[in-house]
């Protein structure tokens, strides 16, 4: 099941980023079948291959591309999201630095299904050395005669916004604009970039696509589960003996994720939570972990596979100041727009803090939970339900923990004694 | 002030020069590209189906240029683009990269999310801000160090970590940190 | 045409029409703040939340076309827990200063609490603090913490102006509305954002803690500062005068008319109204004699102006009419001029600079009624009139309104033709310039003190209601000229503003057919536009010069 490294495959080459040693290993045959085939075929073999978006939301990748417009005679864009922000998760710089060509590959593959002439690339501003890599490799590629037949690449930089994550987020960041997400309907498909029908797609998204083409989609879904086929790319961090970005099937267990390829939990060794699909999933107990990590999985879990960012707390880590930073994030990164996530998220930031603080009030527990729920599903994008996630899981799996904050109120207890910082406290 | 002169619609834009609020009259833009980084504005506004869309890297470029980014800066900016000062504005009080007053020769910034809260990066930020003698947000007095505190920037694996200027250091220690801040000159 | 049902009830709306107005068809008011039919749909606010069947959860109605078949509820329970949420997340970090916001009474976070939150407050956090009248312009305060981030006037200043002086800035609760440091609100129309704003962060700096809204009554009426004659409601502070300095109107607004105006009118227009109750008012009629001014009475000034239209020739006389008179005035003064067969008739008098105008309401012509003017025929050489006084061919002049030294006639020709008359009539609501000369001055009521109509640029006809009493002794000039009328032994009948109207639009066939009914609220068109001429009138009778 973690046999095969496929994404991952070259990354131990320490020239893999470049175009020599792309094709040394294969790259670009998969563009050259796909020339042979007809989009509808390429979107069908996407179809067949069950893959879904790892960007966050899951959504069927080849379903996806069949909602452009099927006699749409202008410009169709194709937008990579390389807007990589959702906390625990760093496997797109990992692409992005080891692997460029993947990209720009599976974005050809991709173009040609959707027959689209131009496509973006959506940096975050902060990957400066990831945007110089696949920059550079773009270049390679028109050198190359890859890129600038048909179809044309443009690398795009954000500024620093999480919300640019968000896909109609992104499309208002490329247009220049604040990074506010897009009212749906329209969804992009329809109008998109620059009002025209725009397919995104986040990067190890895409970078699966040559192989779908050159192995097949039953190989690949064969890979998977029923419902999603193939391998993705776990970024695990926090509590682990090895941190860092694994490939696996999206059929593990969490629990093998965290025991045997991250080596298992550190601290005090006694795992207490995880978070398993980047900040935004709900929490999972230590009892909770015995779930694969496709889609279907953990929402069947009440969680999300999300961007597969695995954060692992061992017991030592207090879930309140846990939330605390996380209300904090989306305090800081709600884009202000629509007024439920604006008000809240910095509402709900004032009262965990307090309680982490010793200033809990006895009804604060159930106020938050009722605002979180109460917001839910009221915006005009995911981010707040993405907030609620963390927001109701931590408080109701551990609220034992935040009670006797609000209780011993003024006894602070919470200390985060990191392992390497620990001295600086000196 | 271009960008508020337009033919296009229904009223044309106060011609008087903009005043504020004790009616005092702004100078006019004394911040410019140059030719060269005209052309290149030009380029990337050509690189997209509308030229706005260049807004952003125009916008990375003026801060490289002009150290940060100033209300002068922005009008500059939005005459580029025949944008209003405001929307421009908009843009720039939006993003965190931007900086709207001057920084320091160095930016530290460092990532405060949950997995490097985790491994301790609150005492990272307690030991730079001993070590410069500033507070987060706040630049040294010699204006060598601008100190941040920033969400995920997606290096979790090695947390705690920070981004130095445009470099990602990882695995940081006090002492791992004191040998970087030696090196920022 | 979808057909669609809301609330149980059946309706057919065009393509393309959203949920808010489809409901409001059927007499369903769902409630919104950052909806404005006149602006792009932002979906922001989140209020407007409807039940459709088969959807999931409650969607924003505002961005939600009617389909065919579609069956929207509004208010399910599942709904009226959504809105009351969405109010509390409105009010987390309002400041909740009604006691002290000119908005309150006519503020829709107060009406929509009362009607869809109720909710307990429980947000005891210290608040988000945001600037505080923060003055934008000229006419507009902002209180940013208060504003509710529906961008409806961000996109007011995008849309229709496309000035785009206000942004949103900043981001999460520490949003905020404002302009680029340093500029200001300074638009032709930047009175609307204090419109269309629904809460108390916008107010309007020259209405601003004049008078508490409940205090206030209105009047439909039009604008009477150019000749589009947009739609507008006087709001006027009867019931409690010293509020207000003793200023009588308080405020100019909008009143929505989908030819004319649509929901907006100018600044000019809206701040237009300070003569009504300025200190140079006209209260009561006046005579000078050997340069002394002495009050009269109606009678003697009535009998005065009678006198000299017996007195004088028909071609001694005189007439500026005056193009803010009302359709009904005019034609009374018509009456008055066929009675002895005055011919010397104008009423324009050229502004020294012309009026600025654009494309989306603002004319040139800053008078409500030069159309109106025009079909009556009064359309003559107002220069040849002046140059007639010059020559002392003209020896009487009447003139209603205009300060004729004022115009882009040459001041010193002007002065000596109205040195040169023996007799100078005015009639208006200000003395000016002219008025100074006149021995006879007869006071006129304010438009909002009176009845009448307008005739637009277009050839639209409006209805103008009565908001509060003429001041002092003042008169509508339909009254005056009716009064004149019967002193020269002429019949009578009308004695209100709709009966000269009933007469004028049975004489002028442009106007055949309409009635103050038929005008209605928002206009009628002019059968003829430009068929002025009064029926089987006599050759030698028009035109009037």
């Amino acid at each position: 099941m973690t046999a095969e490294k496929i994404l991952t495959r070259n990354f131990e080459r320490a020239d893999s980023h470049t175009l020599t040693a792309y094709l040394e290993t294969g790259g670009y045959t998969a563009w050259q079948k796909a020339q042979t085939l007809p989009p509808a075929a390429i979107t069908e073999e996407v179809k067949q291959s069950n893959l879904r978006g790892l960007g966050g939301a899951g959504f069927p990748t080849g379903t996806k591309w069949s909602f452009i417009p099927k006699n749409h005679t202008g410009p169709v864009y194709l937008v990579i999201n390389a807007d990589e922000g959702e906390p625990g998760t760093f496997k797109d710089r990992y692409l992005l630095e080891r692997d460029p060509h993947a990209l720009i590959e599976g974005m050809l593959i991709a173009a040609r299904a959707i027959r689209s002439a131009t496509g973006f690339v959506y940096v975050r501003g902060e990957y400066v050395e990831p945007y110089r890599r696949f920059s550079t490799a773009v270049s390679e590629a028109y050198d190359a005669g890859y890129l600038g037949k048909g179809f044309d690449v443009v690398v795009h930089r954000g500024a620093g916004a999480y919300i640019c994550g968000e896909e109609t987020g992104l499309i208002s960041s490329l247009e220049g604009k604040k990074g506010w997400p897009k009212l749906k309907p329209p969804f992009p498909a329809i109008k998109g970039a620059f009002g025209a029908p725009t397919i995104v797609n986040n990067v190890e998204t895409i970078c699966h696509v040559p192989h779908i083409i050159t192995r097949g989609a039953g190989w690949f879904a064969s890979l998977g589960t029923k419902t999603q086929g193939g391998t993705r790319m776990y970024s695990v961090s926090g509590r682990v003996r090895r941190p860092g970005v694994y490939e696996a099937s999206v059929a593990i267990t969490l629990r093998r994720l965290i025991d045997e390829l991250a080596d298992g939990v550190t601290g005090n060794g006694r795992l207490k939570a995880v978070v398993p699909g980047g900040a935004s999933a709900a929490i999972l107990r230590a009892d909770e972990i015995d779930v694969t990590m496709d889609v279907d999985g953990l929402r069947n879990a009440g969680t999300m596979a999300g961007s597969a960012g695995v954060i692992v707390m061992d017991e030592t880590v207090s879930i309140p100041e846990a939330l605390m930073v996380v209300a904090r994030f989306y305090a800081h990164e709600s884009c202000g727009q629509c007024t439920p996530c604006r008000e809240s998220t910095g509402w709900i930031y004032k009262m965990v803090r307090r309680i982490v603080e010793g200033r809990g009030r006895k009804d604060d527990l159930d106020t938050i939970l009722d605002v979180a729920r109460r917001g839910a599903g009221t915006t005009i994008c995911a981010f707040y339900d993405g907030a609620v996630g963390p927001y109701i899981s931590y408080i109701e799996k551990f609220r034992g923990e935040f009670e006797a904050l609000i209780d011993g109120a003024g006894a602070r207890v919470v200390a985060t004694p990191a392992s390497r910082a620990a001295t600086a406290h000196a | 002030m271009s960008g508020r002169d337009r033919t296009d619609g229904a009223t044309r834009a106060s011609s008087r020069p903009p005043t504020d609020h004790a009616g005092l009259e702004v100078p006019a833009p004394t911040v410019a590209f140059s030719a060269e980084q005209l052309g290149e504005v030009r380029r990337l506004q050509g690189l997209y189906p509308d030229r706005r869309a260049a807004l952003l890297p125009v916008l990375h470029l003026a801060q490289e240029t002009f150290g940060y980014i100033s209300l002068e800066v922005e009008r500059y900016v939005a005459g580029l683009f025949d944008l209003t000062p405001a929307h421009v504005h908009e843009v720039v009080t939006f993003y965190t990269m931007f900086f709207r007053a001057p920084k320091g020769r160095h930016v530290v910034a460092v990532c405060h999310n949950l997995s490097c809260h985790l491994a301790g990066a609150p005492a990272i930020v307690a030991h730079l801000q001993g070590r410069l003698g500033i507070h987060v947000g706040e630049t040294t007095a010699d204006g060598r160090v601008t100190l941040q505190s920033v969400e995920c920037l997606c290096a979790c694996e090695h947390a705690p970590m920070m981004q130095v200027d445009d470099r990602y250091e990882f695995g940081l220690t006090p002492e791992k940190v004191d040998r970087i801040l030696e090196g920022l000159r | 045409m979808p057909k669609l049902t809301i609330n149980g009830h059946a309706v057919e709306v065009p393509p393309g029409t959203n949920l808010i107005e489809a409901a409001r068809r059927v007499g369903v008011e769902i409630p919104h703040y950052c909806y404005h039919p006149g602006l792009s749909i932002a979906g922001q606010c989140r209020l407007c939340m409807v039940d459709i069947e088969k959807t999931p959860r409650p969607t924003i109605a505002c961005n939600t076309l009617a389909a065919e078949g579609m069956v929207v509820a509004t208010e399910t329970d599942r709904v009226k827990e959504t809105r009351k949420s969405i109010m509390e997340f409105h009010l987390i970090n309002h400041p909740l200063d009604c006691p002290v916001c000119d908005q309150a009474g006519e503020c829709w976070l107060q009406i929509y609490y009362m009607e869809h939150g109720l909710y307990d407050p429980r947000m005891r956090d210290e608040k988000v603090h945001k600037p505080k009248a923060v003055p934008l312009g000229p006419h507009v305060m902002l209180d940013a913490e208060r504003c509710i981030l529906c961008s409806r006037c961000v996109r007011f200043c995008d849309e229709v102006t496309r000035t785009g002086e206000l942004g949103i800035f900043d981001r999460g609760d520490h949003s905020e509305i404002g302009l680029f440091p340093g500029t200001e609100l300074a638009n032709k129309y930047s009175g609307n954002v204090v419109d269309i704003c629904p809460v108390g962060a916008l107010t309007d700096r020259d209405f601003r803690f004049a008078v508490r809204v409940w205090y206030l009554d209105s009047a439909k009426s039009v604008c009477p500062g150019c000749a589009r004659g947009c739609n507008i409601e006087v709001h006027v502070n009867r019931r409690r005068p010293h509020h207000n300095e003793g200023r009588r109107v308080a405020r100019l607004k909008p009143r929505f008319n989908a030819d004319v105006n649509r929901w907006w009118i100018c600044d000019a227009g809206r701040y237009g109204f300070a003569f009504v109750d300025d200190k140079t008012r006209l209260v009561a009629p006046a005579r000078r004699e050997d340069g002394a001014v002495g009050d009269a009475t109606w009678e003697e000034a009535i009998g005065a102006v009678a006198g000299a239209l017996r007195r004088f020739a028909p071609d001694e006389i005189g007439v500026f009419a005056s193009p803010k008179m009302a359709n009904e005035d005019l034609w009374a003064l018509r009456r008055v001029l066929e009675a002895p067969g005055i011919r010397r008739v104008a009423f324009r008098v050229p502004p020294r600079e012309p009026g600025d105008a654009d494309t989306l309401l603002i004319r040139s012509d800053k008078n409500p009624n030069s159309h109106g003017a025009a079909l009556l025929g009064l359309d003559g050489d107002g220069a040849a009139i002046l140059a007639a006084a010059r020559a002392r061919q003209v020896k009487c002049l009447w003139v209603f309104g205009h300060d004729l030294l004022a115009g882009a006639w040459p001041e010193a020709e002007t002065d000596a033709a109205l040195r040169a008359l023996p007799l100078l009539i005015f009639t208006g609501t200000n003395a000016n310039a002219t008025s100074e000369r006149a021995h006879w001055v007869l006071p006129a009521a304010a438009w909002v003190e009176r009845e009448g109509t307008y005739t637009n640029f277009e050839g639209r006809v409006q209805r103008f209601r009565q908001a509060v009493e003429p001041l002092g002794q003042a008169l509508p000039e339909w009254d005056i000229l009716g009064r004149v009328l019967r002193a020269l032994g002429v019949e009578v009948g009308a004695t209100r503003a709709e009966r000269w109207f009933r007469e004028l639009a049975a004489a002028v066939p442009a106007f055949a057919g309409l009635t103050y009914q038929a005008i209605g609220d928002t206009g009628a068109v002019l059968s003829a536009p430009t068929a002025g001429h009064p029926r089987s009138e006599p050759a030698s009778r028009t035109p009037l010069q």
